[in-house]
């Protein structure tokens, strides 16, 4: 590669992580200054930088309850999708009649879009009795297609051999699944973990749904609140998006290339 | 001895399903009966608390002769799926230079990745004030290189409105389209290449003779995830500009929303529904019919 072309190659990338960056910096500045609307021109660099919206932002909404919510559900969700995924990724390397019309049943669920289905799901959820619940909010989620076919390929691998000298050692099949499927597999457990856990938290449109007191608000609820309490020109009301943003960003950045994998293996999300 | 086999068997079996059933149980609960469901709730006459009512094809006629709104939504839904050809085009170009031996290539890749995992509502609400006319940084640029001398209000504006929701959603969706394609060409064997050079192949032959048909997957892929994304595009919409001003940016989605939830029209959101979901279901189809029977097959190089 010619040193003219390297440099234009770092010039128009250069640009665009510009471009792509700025709203995030933007945020991140008035979030320790709060002067977008006091100061013009806006200046680049924040002067004076302190964390005083952060510390508003935390008491004017009741930010530990929100945190925990959202905490308690992506929990949850977390932990069904490990192991309803998991179990019926295994089930499914297994030979069994009704197998092909199982795979179609899922292959056809993943073809409707949650979105689709949403008035029907609370008309359910309401004769359940789990409106405002967690477990209301958690129930659609429980399980995604995707990582169970990310499992079942991830358990295909497993050599055979392996698993017939557990069975002659005595292991029950469920012994087999958790103590030697699911650790040589955990590619598959880190992106199911990764997946289901940013889902959760990002999670709007259902909650904005089921939700009906205050009590059991997610963070994406408070936040659009806080907004239409607070109207869009305060420190805090960024502060407060940064909080929001920090969990589900940290969780990309330590796991990038599983979630990556994750997410281009996977295609569809429904 | 047989009997002992069969009675084997059959264990199995009971262990498979009782792994299996948790998993579908909730896809039955969650995606099919609410999709059967949903069909019947359009041709009844309901709300809550009262009996169902056979209402025949009257929620589509409604639909689809006297109301307007229904058919601004459509064509909104429609102009919003137009930003993802744009979106493919730039994550085409951002894919091919970052696959290239650079030095930080891959911190290239993730900074540009960065906005895809963000919270949508708190995305919407960040740009909504970059879009801001007086303490809007957009404004404050263009002014300041002297594009423009008054300040747009750009989601109030029924000319811009859109078309700014739509630049929103491609700055967050970009990155993840850019590493699909990167995933595709990755899976592109060298030798291709280097028997094409041998033969004297230029560079953008080789592009649109081996690199555009091979990416043919990938790039089909992306298209129905922008397929996906028009229809349900709801936090996004809803945190910038809630459909307005009017019915600008107002999609299916949203129209739905306010239909059921705001105005307990469920019947008549149905009916929406449903012609929301038989369209993803044509739209997918056909994408899926073009990139050979196999959008989405994108192995997985690590």
């Amino acid at each position: 590669m010619s040193r003219f072309h390297r440099i234009v190659t770092h010039g128009i990338l250069i640009i665009v992580c510009i471009l792509m960056l700025t709203p995030i910096y933007w945020v991140l500045k008035t979030s320790v200054t709060g002067d977008n609307l006091f100061v013009y021109p806006p200046s680049i660099i924040p002067d004076d930088p302190n964390l005083f919206f952060y510390v508003e932002a935390w008491y004017t909404v009741d930010f530990v309850r929100l945190f925990f919510n959202s905490f308690a559900i992506a929990t949850l969700v977390v932990i069904a999708n490990l192991f309803l995924n998991a179990m019926a990724g295994y089930a499914l390397t297994k030979q069994f009649p009704a197998k092909g019309l199982v795979l179609t049943f899922l292959l056809m669920s993943m073809m409707i879009p949650f979105h689709a289905t949403i008035i029907p799901a609370y008309l359910l959820t309401a004769d359940l009795g789990l409106l405002n619940s967690k477990l209301g909010i958690a129930l659609p989620t429980l399980s995604h297609i995707v990582c169970i076919l990310l499992f079942k390929s991830n358990f295909e691998a497993v050599p055979n051999s392996l698993i017939q000298a557990a069975r002659i050692d005595g292991l029950s099949e469920w012994r087999i699944l958790t103590r030697i499927m699911m650790p040589l597999s955990k590619p598959a457990v880190a992106t199911n973990i990764i997946l289901s856990f940013i889902w959760s938290w990002n999670d709007f449109l259902w909650p904005l749904i089921v939700v009906r007191s205050q009590e059991q608000q997610t963070l994406p609820l408070g936040l659009v609140s806080f907004l239409a309490s607070f109207e869009d020109t305060t420190g805090s009301l960024y502060a407060f998006c940064v909080l929001v943003v920090v969990p589900s960003m940290l969780v990309f950045l330590l796991a990038q290339k599983d979630f990556i994998r994750g997410l281009t293996s996977g295609a569809t999300k429904g | 001895m047989a009997l002992l086999f069969r009675k084997k068997r059959s264990r199995e079996l009971v262990f498979i399903w009782a792994l299996l059933l948790p998993a579908l149980a909730v896809y039955l609960f969650y995606r099919v009966i609410p999709l059967v469901w949903n069909v019947v709730l359009s041709f009844s006459f309901w709300s809550p608390g009262k009996p169902a009512k056979f209402a025949g094809l009257y929620h589509y006629e409604e639909m689809l002769f006297y109301d307007d709104a229904f058919w601004v939504a459509l064509k909104n839904t429609a102009v919003f799926m137009l930003g993802t050809p744009i979106a493919i085009v730039l994550a085409m170009a951002l894919a091919l230079l970052v696959d290239q031996n650079i030095r930080g290539r891959s911190l290239y890749r993730t900074l540009i990745f960065l906005p895809y995992p963000m919270m949508i509502v708190a995305v919407g609400i960040v740009w909504r004030w970059l879009y801001n006319d007086s303490v809007g940084l957009i404004n404050y640029v263009l002014r300041s290189l002297g594009i423009i001398d008054q300040p747009i209000p750009f989601l109030e504006s029924y000319d811009f409105a859109m078309a700014s929701v739509m630049v929103a959603a491609i700055w967050q969706i970009v990155g993840f389209f850019m590493i699909i394609i990167l995933t595709g060409l990755q899976n592109i064997p060298a030798h291709l290449y280097e028997a094409a050079v041998i033969d004297g192949a230029r560079a953008h032959h080789r592009f649109w003779r081996i690199t555009l048909p091979l990416l043919r997957p990938s790039i089909f892929l992306c298209v129905i995830l922008g397929v996906i994304a028009s229809f349900t595009s709801f936090d996004l919409i809803y945190t910038m500009t809630g459909g307005g001003p009017g019915l600008a940016t107002e999609l299916l989605i949203t129209y739905i929303y306010k239909s059921s939830f705001t105005l307990s029209k469920f019947d008549y959101a149905a009916a929406v529904t449903v012609v929301m979901f038989l369209l993803f279901l044509a739209l997918a189809l056909i994408a899926n019919r073009l990139a050979g029977g196999d959008a989405g097959k994108v192995d997985i190089a690590d």
